[in-house]
């Protein structure tokens, strides 16, 4: 057999060409997860340096050589966090007040969720334009006449106060009818067959059929409740009713006059503030990574 | 006889009710102070006395041409510079991120949640944590800089640098989340047409310049338009971080609401200006919808 | 369509009808009931806000512990709530609201007028009646300074005034003097500063606290502005004597004589700065001495009334006490015992001794009491020697957004060397606008 040796060079030369662009694409590949790494830990060093000064003594916080691992580990530095402000409190009250936000956002973005997907009213279009409008009337608009309607009701420094403007999120209200909107109706009219009544339909066969709808928003909701600082500040100033994000600026602020001396405690109240949400992220990571892609996704 | 209410009229209220709440509380907590908020921008309300009164059009008249004004545009031009920037950030920054993250192997990928994962450390955490590496004497990012010959640099306390160290903080915080949205619209681009590229003799820019861009070109326009209405309202790494110093280089216009409110006590003043950022907001969300009906291609 | 829009529209209306009494235009003020009792009579606990930082807590713990033993009926307790303005912000939030009041809280010395404007503190006058507390052996000054239209609003609790700090090893080997008149201190300054080769300051001749005004205040007030004229409408600060004082602490500025210390960590930044020994000087409250003291380990610390021109006037800083006038009589009584007990002449002479607080009472300052103070705390004879020069602070409505504006304005002539005479017209401007408006 006659081999056309052109052929054979064309051949071989595309098949070097090939490796070429093999290699280089490797090293392309290479070269992407150097970076990748690079990026990874410069995004990840300030919580590792929030980590790590927590837990150094004051001594070596100040020293003009910083050292990247504790020479001795002062945890005591977490305790002392609580006898200098009243975190247990704080906790509390970032519980109380997140749990209070997430119940009532819950209920309603889930109830009127199906009212705007399922049901049936005059006005339902226009009633959804009223809600999504509120969208654009954030708290920085009207927290004036906010703190003031809630001073006359005498609700400064209480929970309701802290729970209030947040009851009603119509992000919230506009996922949760978009996600019943994809459940056919067909399952809403089987159930109402089976005498199903409203609330039924919507605990029984709506919510588990939007699952993880529901669960990534409701952690949406979660952390901005937990880390939300503007109306807090605002509403309770006063110690009884403070909460993590706040307490945390307060206690950085009580050493105003000595900012530098005492990073390590601040630094270990900040670690305590974060460590909740941190662990949920972990937990729950499969939901939270989603979160935001299915609002882009609409 | 005729029942009060027909079965269809039942059926309607009872779904009516499930949104109810959801109404009630917006109109109270929304749409009412809306309407109050103008209300107070026409009397004199100081908050530590007990009573006002109307005094027309005098605190728009302060605004617009009195010592009002330079404040304004101060903080107009503070807020749109943030803006830009963290637009900048999330966008370009995001789309960078992207690239790199994308098509990262399976035991790799916890990298993209390490990079996300600030989105969800609490503002004020993050801010204190910022104050402590951007200190002057004693801070990390100074011994780098000295490290590497530099001098150090007053980053809080000089107002050149006051704005580019908040963003700092909120471009650590914002750049993971322009990189999952980005990440997550690449996933939905069809191999097919990288593929045709190839074949087509396209390189890796041309690839990204004639199919990558222009497929995600929706999503950006989301993240500009959740980025830029989210940046105009930015307040707490201001606070945290500057209080709107030094020399009112980082005062963005919510910081000035509220320092006329909760500092200064007026009331008046303070709504005065919430009413005009609330126009600004409007202006600016009508003319984005706009712009996003009319040029964005969503078939691909 | 038609429907649901007039259902809009009417549930709008039911809202702003529901709760129009939100913002009704005129409050209703509580009334207190005209036979009262000034007893406590059933225990209780209340509350007392104060601006003390860290430093002081052990000491605060201390006296507040000692009431609560000495005390069957009253407990208390202490809160820090922040610095002054923080204390202002929550005291006047509070007040708006009438719901989560201290039953005694501290304000700094320039509040007292706009809060005895606003009525939040109640007067004290009939519970001084009432308990026959002896108010005259307070320095004539000190009263005035805590009230407000011949209103007792508020009470003298620890007082300091302006002093400069300076370094007294450093001036007695360089033979630096501190000079006694305005017009003296440009050659003061010159001879202590020191320059590095480049031209640059390596050591400040003084530190001036751009963050508070209150440092600054006395030497316009020496140099005869008066800050607010007798109208009460309008200021002097745009004036001659307010442009060319500010020119020259400007050219001080410009000549690397004196660093202008503002924006945030300012105030830490000027201590850094002393006891490093980076500059001779700075101009600080006295109530700080003994934290200066403790601090500088490697020189000694001198302290010297600041420079004066006709005059040589100080104020009085540092903090007032008052009892919020929205409390229920039961808890004001309790705050007015408690009151009592926290001016007293032991406790102040506690804080004089702890702290740099200087003591209130005419039958400390002026007796032999006074002198073994002075034995114990000899760099207070700059103060001692002028007690008769502290006077108290400009009291007006407007007094603190004044003092805002004024600061910002300062700011920008002296680290943006902008012109001094525009600079201040415009502020004046702002000024009397705010001024008005509070009258």
């Amino acid at each position: 057999m006659m081999y056309d040796s052109s052929i054979n060079a064309s051949n071989e030369e595309a098949l070097r060409l090939n490796r070429k662009a093999l290699s280089q694409k490797k090293a392309l590949k290479v070269g992407q997860y150097i970076l990748a790494i690079g990026v990874t830990l410069f995004m990840i060093f300030p919580l590792y340096w929030m980590l790590i000064t927590s837990v150094k003594s004051q001594e070596e916080v100040l020293l003009s050589i910083p050292t990247f691992w504790p020479q001795e580990w002062h945890f005591e530095n977490y305790t002392n966090v609580f006898k200098r402000a009243n975190f247990s409190k704080y906790y509390f009250n970032t519980i109380i007040m997140t749990a209070g936000i997430l119940l009532s956002q819950v209920v309603t973005g889930v109830l009127a969720g199906y009212g705007f997907s399922k049901g049936k009213f005059k006005g339902k279009n226009l009633l959804f334009i009223v809600v999504l409008g509120a969208l654009m009337i954030p708290l920085q608009v009207t927290f004036i006449p906010l703190y003031i309607m809630f001073a006359n009701w005498k609700l400064t420094d209480t929970f309701l106060g802290l729970i209030l403007p947040e009851v009603v999120s119509p992000y919230y209200i506009f996922m949760m009818r978009q996600a019943f909107l994809s459940v056919d109706d067909s399952y809403v009219e089987a159930a109402k067959i089976d005498g199903m009544g409203r609330l039924g339909i919507i605990t029984r066969v709506l919510v588990p059929m939007c699952k993880s709808t529901l669960i990534t928003i409701t952690l949406v909701t979660f952390t901005n409740g937990w880390n939300s600082y503007f109306w807090p500040k605002i509403i309770a100033k006063n110690e009884t009713r403070r909460v993590l994000t706040v307490g945390l600026v307060h206690l950085r602020n009580t050493f105003a006059g000595l900012d530098t001396m005492n990073n390590h405690e601040i630094m270990a109240g900040a670690v305590m503030a974060v460590l909740p949400v941190i662990l949920l992220f972990f937990i729950f990571q499969k939901y939270m990574l989603t979160g935001y892609e299915k609002t882009a996704m609409k | 006889m005729k029942p009060l209410l027909s079965r269809k009229n039942t059926t309607q209220f009872k779904d009516f009710a499930t949104v109810l709440p959801a109404l009630f509380f917006l109109g109270l907590f929304v749409y009412y102070p809306v309407v109050q908020v103008v209300r107070i921008s026409f009397t004199n309300w100081n908050l530590i006395n007990d009573n006002y009164k109307y005094v027309g059009l005098k605190n728009w008249i302060w605004l617009f041409e009195g010592s009002g004004t330079k404040y304004l545009l101060n903080s107009l031009k503070v807020t749109a510079l943030y803006t830009m920037g963290e637009l900048l950030v999330t966008i370009v920054g995001g789309m960078l991120f992207a690239l790199i993250f994308n098509r990262i192997s399976k035991s790799f990928s916890f990298m993209r949640a390490l990079v996300f994962l600030p989105k969800y450390v609490a503002m004020s955490s993050a801010a204190v944590v910022f104050i402590w590496i951007l200190n002057t004497d004693n801070g990390i990012l100074n011994y780098f800089i000295s490290k590497l010959g530099g001098e150090k640099i007053n980053w809080l306390g000089d107002k050149n640098r006051a704005l580019l160290s908040i963003l700092m903080l909120t471009g650590w915080r914002t750049i993971g989340y322009g990189m999952m949205i980005y990440i997550a619209s690449m996933r939905g681009i069809s191999k097919n047409y990288y593929e045709a590229a190839s074949i087509d003799g396209a390189n890796s820019w041309t690839q990204f310049t004639k199919i990558t861009l222009p497929i995600l070109s929706p999503t950006t326009l989301f993240l500009f338009v959740t980025t830029f209405i989210s940046a105009m309202k930015v307040f707490q790494s201001v606070d945290v971080l500057t209080s709107g110093g030094p020399y009112r280089s980082t005062e963005v216009i919510v910081y000035m609401i509220y320092k006329y409110a909760m500092v200064d006590f007026r009331m008046d003043r303070a709504s005065t200006v919430a009413v005009l950022f609330f126009i600004i907001l409007l202006v600016i969300t009508a003319a984005t919808m706009k712009v996003s009906n009319r040029s964005v291609n969503y078939d691909v | 369509m038609k429907k649901s829009l007039m259902l809009i529209a009417s549930l709008l209306l039911v809202c702003s009808m529901l709760f129009a009494g939100g913002a009704a235009e005129t409050k209703a003020t509580t009334v207190t009931a005209p036979a009262v009792s000034y007893e406590v009579t059933e225990p209780i606990t209340i509350e007392w806000w104060h601006a003390l930082e860290q430093q002081y807590w052990p000491l605060v713990e201390e006296i507040v512990g000692d009431f609560n033993k000495s005390n069957d009926l009253i407990t208390v307790e202490a809160k820090y709530v922040g610095n002054y303005a923080t204390v202002n912000e929550t005291l006047v939030a509070a007040h708006a609201a009438g719901t989560g009041l201290p039953a005694l809280s501290v304000a700094n010395t320039p509040y007292v007028a706009e809060y005895g404007k606003g009525g939040l503190c109640e007067d004290l006058n009939p519970y001084i009646k009432a308990t026959n507390y002896d108010i005259d052996d307070f320095g004539e000054g000190m009263i005035v300074a805590s009230s407000y239209e011949g209103k007792q609003v508020t009470l003298p609790f620890l007082i300091s005034t302006q002093v400069m700090y300076y370094n007294k090893t450093m001036a007695d080997a360089e033979g630096i003097t501190i000079p006694a008149k305005i017009t003296d201190m440009e050659a003061f300054l010159e001879k202590a500063t020191k320059k590095a080769a480049d031209g640059s300051t390596s050591r400040w001749a003084t530190i001036v606290p751009g963050w508070d005004q209150w440092y600054f205040e006395t030497f316009f007030l020496n140099s005869g502005v008066k800050i607010i004229n007798k109208d009460g409408m309008t200021t002097d600060l745009g004036d001659k004597a307010s442009v060319d004082l500010t020119s020259l602490f400007q050219s001080w500025v410009k000549k690397g004589y004196t660093y202008w210390a503002s924006g945030t960590s300012a105030s830490s930044t000027m201590r850094q700065n002393f006891i490093d020994q980076k500059s001779f000087s700075v101009i600080h409250t006295s109530s700080l001495y003994n934290t200066y003291k403790n601090l500088v380990k490697d020189f000694e610390v001198g302290m010297a009334w600041l420079p004066g021109g006709a005059t040589k006037k100080s104020e009085i800083g540092g903090s007032v006490l008052l009892i919020p006038a929205k409390n229920d009589q039961a808890t004001k009584n309790a705050a007015w015992v408690f009151l009592q007990y926290l001016c007293g002449k032991d406790v102040n002479m506690k804080w004089a001794d702890g702290t740099g607080y200087m003591p209130t009472r005419n039958s400390v300052l002026t007796t032999q009491e006074g002198k073994d103070f002075l034995t114990r705390k000899p760099a207070f004879k700059a103060v001692f020697d002028n007690l008769d020069e502290i006077n108290p602070r400009i009291q007006h409505a407007g007094w603190n957004q004044l003092a805002t504006i004024w600061k910002s304005y300062l700011d920008q002539i002296m680290i943006e060397g902008s012109d001094v005479e525009t600079q201040l017209s415009f502020m004046a401007e702002e000024i009397n606008e705010v001024l008005a408006d509070s009258e």
